[in-house]
């Protein structure tokens, strides 16, 4: 028997709370030191995102909330029920207590149905589209993902062709849509299965072929003029980590501008190869160059015309890197079923690899002589 | 003492050289075997998670050769770590205690016990050589979806592919024998007095493990042996270019894997279930109530796996959302129940029951950090991010790895003789549990700042460098906590003090024969009339009268000198 008797109550609320504030005041620290605010989404760049982002600081409110009850009764369980050396009569032997039992099935059920019914709510809005809803979107764009590149088809009002994106990324590419108007996305792969994900759209969805899936989104209007970063989501094989590509909010004018000038561009006739220049044909099928090996003549420009006879989801380029793994000459992806005349600069006669950018099992070799 | 009487050497100890041991068919020696052979490949697995975590340390491509062989090696640490360690360490652990915590001599199939045994080694060894096929092994991911899994060029062609199937599908029929094995030693071999509702929860817990097992298992063969053919003989079940549903897989897959969750986290439950009564020396807090919530995850178990699929676009969300968040309520009845046992209780802070609160404390997280991912909104946002990687490892590392771990440090003394050494034990758990939360807990703020699993390389002006950082630390902290787990293993089998019968003053039948026990596992059996017989011959009626006020002063004494003639009728 333990001799000196303890002073329970007083000494239990001195630990609870010493626990509590102690679980808090870490907590606390977490978030005022900064690290704590990555716990929260980006800044939401959506109409959509912007209740994800208020579901979520509910949702983490009530996660904050049963972390430190249940961690703080655990702390306090370790710290106050301690065996001491002078505790050898068995603890009181409770074995259940169905209320208790009652409370704690009852209590966090309504929490979780809660949780659903506001994430049903969310998700609601989330998942609306003009369509399901008898209604036209403002802007119709098709995503087609294949391994590794993403290409961005605009479509007018009735579904119709109008100009496809095929460069993701950089100065020239990338997905560029309207703030404050509906743009509904519909996705479709070629190959495997890919993911549409921006994170600062809290939003990703499947790329899954042999299903076309679809979204709709509104980018805040206070975000025109800013770039958003994406990223294939779902492992897609050896290039999923490079699967990149950039949504541009831009106003309904410099929208209007950059679509005219991409369907521009698009209907243009490419121009022919430059006569007297040295022309080399170089096709790809099935990921893979046809020819492993061509030459060029040193020192005199040269155009590879290239074929690319893979479907039109799978994108090619042709770029020239020396034999230090240095790229040297860069040229613009296209997609499968299409050609391009690529134009070259001189070259010093030597050995080089030419290889394509979104595949990087595919090079050769190109003999400057 | 009769267990003097067979063993004269101071510590009892197995019969037989190593050929004794390759053909036994003595579930505690197939057990250790479950045990040594999972850790073996819970090295293995761990060296991989290493070389992700090495190559993720900073931004570029520097430990591996390209990117093929970094979705190798993550698919690889998965898969190992998922079926060659997880599941089978917890069916070994099951393996050995639960005949022994029922009554029983041996399992009800010894020598199926034994075939369910070796399918794992064989298994194990067809999966690691798709390292020496062209292509190298399997890259898919431990999920290997169609048609990334399929024959495509840039797809999967090698024959690694092949051996993950094959080698899963032995590794599953391994565990469906173990299943079905189980589920007739519990129900056929329990000794007499051993009703339903005086079995421990440990036993319980494998109980509703092996009745998932045996239902959801041979779901997903089905999905292997169609990925085969669909790989080998020109079959079109998953692949959309010859009509094929790519998403039919998914629903197949989870259909298994949603429920693997429960039967790779369960049994750890059980084993803590175990440990907190025998350390706060108090029974289970709601020991029926246990039960239930045990039956009912098992059940709602199947009716959540397309949680994993929100984001295809083919899922009814609103039911698979309102089902994930049900499961929740029993999840959370257990975790009152234990905090409920530590309450008022007079902890001893042994190894084991230390573990066992890194399982409480760990696996509050994970159930917490689930809560997020039910809501298909903010799953949106999530899924397939980094964020999904710490919510699986705060599950399945810090549920079912401490929970294994605990067992471990537990059954030691009843599987060798002797005990571990307490202050190591402490040492591996302080390194692992900070190891572990400096690995998985950054990992959270990565998946919400957009960072998808599964890349080789991330840009290094994305903002995710420090935490990645911070996790290869984490990892490799994790790694260094092995070692002195490892060292007191070695030497404790030569010189860790020996353990007697019931070192622990534990509740359970296994605790009632000699450590290790001998081929037939009990010479005679203490009257079983609740869930706690040794505890009921230490104390009498004590432990049912509400309050403890003993009247048996010699009672643990008596214990301690012996119990099995001390303890009255025998079975």
């Amino acid at each position: 028997m333990s001799t000196s008797p303890r002073k329970r109550p007083a000494s239990e609320a001195l630990v609870a709370g010493g626990v509590v504030v102690l679980l808090i005041a870490i907590i606390g620290l977490v978030f005022w030191s900064g690290a704590g605010s990555a716990l929260y989404p980006p800044k939401a760049a959506t109409l959509q995102a912007e209740e994800v982002s208020k579901l979520y600081n509910i949702v983490f409110a009530i996660a904050v909330a049963i972390f430190i009850a249940v961690e703080g009764l655990i702390i306090w369980s370790i710290l106050r029920y301690r065996r001491r050396p002078g505790d050898v009569d068995l603890p009181p032997q409770t074995h259940g207590n169905n209320l208790v039992e009652a409370l704690w099935t009852l209590i966090p059920t309504v929490i979780v149905l809660y949780l659903f019914a506001i994430s049903w709510q969310t998700l609601n809005t989330v998942d609306y589209t003009s369509f399901a809803n008898g209604q036209q979107p403002d802007v119709q764009i098709h995503v087609l993902a294949g391994q590794f590149q993403w290409q961005f088809e605009y479509l007018d009002s009735s579904g119709k062709h109008l100009a496809t994106q095929t460069k993701p990324l950089g100065a020239n590419g990338g997905m560029a849509v309207p703030v404050g108007k509906k743009v509904y996305v519909t996705l479709s792969s070629g190959d495997v299965i890919h993911a549409w994900y921006v994170p600062r759209f809290l939003f990703k969805r499947d790329v899954i072929p042999g299903q076309t899936n679809h979204f709709e989104f509104t980018v805040d209007p206070a975000e025109a003029g800013q770039t958003f970063h994406g990223q294939c989501a779902e492992l897609c094989g050896t290039g999923h980590n490079a699967m990149h590509f950039d949504v541009m909010a831009m106003t309904q004018s410099d929208y209007d501008a950059w679509l005219a000038k991409l369907v521009e561009t698009a209907n243009a006739t490419p121009p022919p190869p430059p006569s007297g220049a040295p022309t080399i044909q170089l096709a790809a099928k099935n990921i893979q160059f046809e020819s492993t090996g061509i030459s060029a003549p040193a020192n005199s420009p040269f155009v590879i015309e290239f074929k690319n006879d893979d479907p039109s989801t799978i994108t090619h380029d042709v770029q020239i890197r020396d034999s230090g793994g240095t790229v040297l000459q860069t040229q613009d992806t296209i997609p499968g079923g299409t050609s391009a005349n690529y134009q070259y600069t001189p070259l010093a006669a030597g050995t080089y690899t030419f290889f394509c950018s979104v595949h990087s099992n595919m090079t050769g070799t190109l003999t400057v002589k | 003492m009769a267990t003097q009487v067979l063993h004269p050497a101071a510590v009892p100890a197995y019969r037989g050289g190593l050929y004794e041991w390759l053909t036994t068919t003595d579930h505690k020696k197939i057990g250790i075997m479950y045990v040594i052979n999972s850790f073996l490949f819970f090295l293995i697995g761990g060296i991989f998670a290493l070389l992700v975590r090495t190559e993720l340390a900073a931004p570029g491509i520097q430990l591996f050769t390209n990117e093929h062989v970094y979705n190798e090696a993550f698919s690889i640490h998965a898969t190992v770590m998922i079926f060659l360690f997880i599941i089978p360490m917890l069916a070994g652990l099951g393996n050995f205690v639960v005949p022994l915590m029922i009554g029983a001599p041996d399992m009800a199939f010894p020598r199926i016990n034994a075939l369910s045994f070796w399918m794992l080694p064989l298994g194990g060894i067809l999966l690691l050589l798709g390292f020496l096929t062209p292509g190298g092994a399997a890259a898919a991911g431990w999920t290997s979806y169609p048609p990334l899994s399929e024959k495509g060029a840039l797809a999967s062609p090698g024959p690694g592919q092949d051996l993950w199937i094959v080698a899963l599908i032995l590794i599953g029929t391994s565990s469906i024998l173990g299943g079905i094995n189980f589920l007739v030693t519990i129900f056929k071999m329990r000794a007499p007095g051993m009703t339903l509702f005086r079995m421990p929860i440990m036993v319980w817990t494998m109980l509703v493990t092996s009745v998932l097992v045996v239902m959801a298992t041979p779901v997903i063969t089905s999905a292997l042996v169609m990925l085969f053919i669909d790989r080998n003989y020109g079959g079109s079940f998953f692949n959309p270019q010859t009509g094929g549903t790519a998403v039919l897989y998914q629903n197949v897959f989870w259909f298994y894997s949603h429920p693997a969750v429960y039967v790779m986290v369960l049994p750890a439950m059980g084993m803590i279930s175990e440990i907190l009564p025998v350390f706060s020396r108090k029974p289970l807090f709601g020991y029926k109530a246990f039960i239930f919530a045990t039956a009912g995850i098992g059940a709602l178990g199947f009716s959540v796996w397309a949680h994993h699929m929100f984001t295809t676009g083919a899922v009814f969300l609103p039911f698979f959302s309102l089902m994930t968040f049900l499961i929740a309520v029993p999840t959370g009845v257990k975790m009152f129940n234990w905090v409920f046992t530590l309450f008022r209780g007079q902890l001893t802070f042994s190894t084991p029951l230390i573990f066992a609160i890194g399982f409480l404390t760990m696996f509050l997280i994970g159930g917490i950090n689930g809560a997020f991912s039910a809501s298909v909104p903010i799953d949106f946002a999530l899924q397939d991010t980094y964020w999904v990687v710490a919510h699986l490892h705060y599950v399945l590392f810090g549920g079912s790895v401490f929970g294994m771990f605990a067992g471990l440090y537990y059954w030691f003394p009843k599987m060798t003789g002797r005990m571990l050494d307490e202050g190591l034990g402490k040492v591996h758990f302080v390194l692992m549990f900070v190891g572990f939360n400096l690995t998985f807990f950054p990992m959270h703020m990565l998946g919400i700042q957009g960072m998808p699993r599964r890349i080789a390389d991330y840009a290094s002006d994305a903002g995710w460098n420090d935490w990645n950082l911070l996790a290869t630390i984490g990892g490799f902290t994790i790694a260094a906590s092995i070692l002195p787990f490892i060292w007191n293993v070695f030497v404790s089998l030569r010189n860790g003090k020996i353990a007697g019968d019931d070192p622990w003053e534990a509740n359970t039948l296994e605790w009632a024969t000699s450590s290790p026990p001998p081929p037939y596992n009990f010479d005679r059996l203490p009257e079983i009339r609740s869930e706690r017989p040794l505890f009921d011959a230490r104390h009498g009626q004590v432990g049912h009268g509400g309050h403890g006020k003993r009247g048996d002063d010699d009672a643990p004494k008596a214990l301690e000198e012996g119990h099995h003639d001390s303890q009255g009728p025998t079975a």
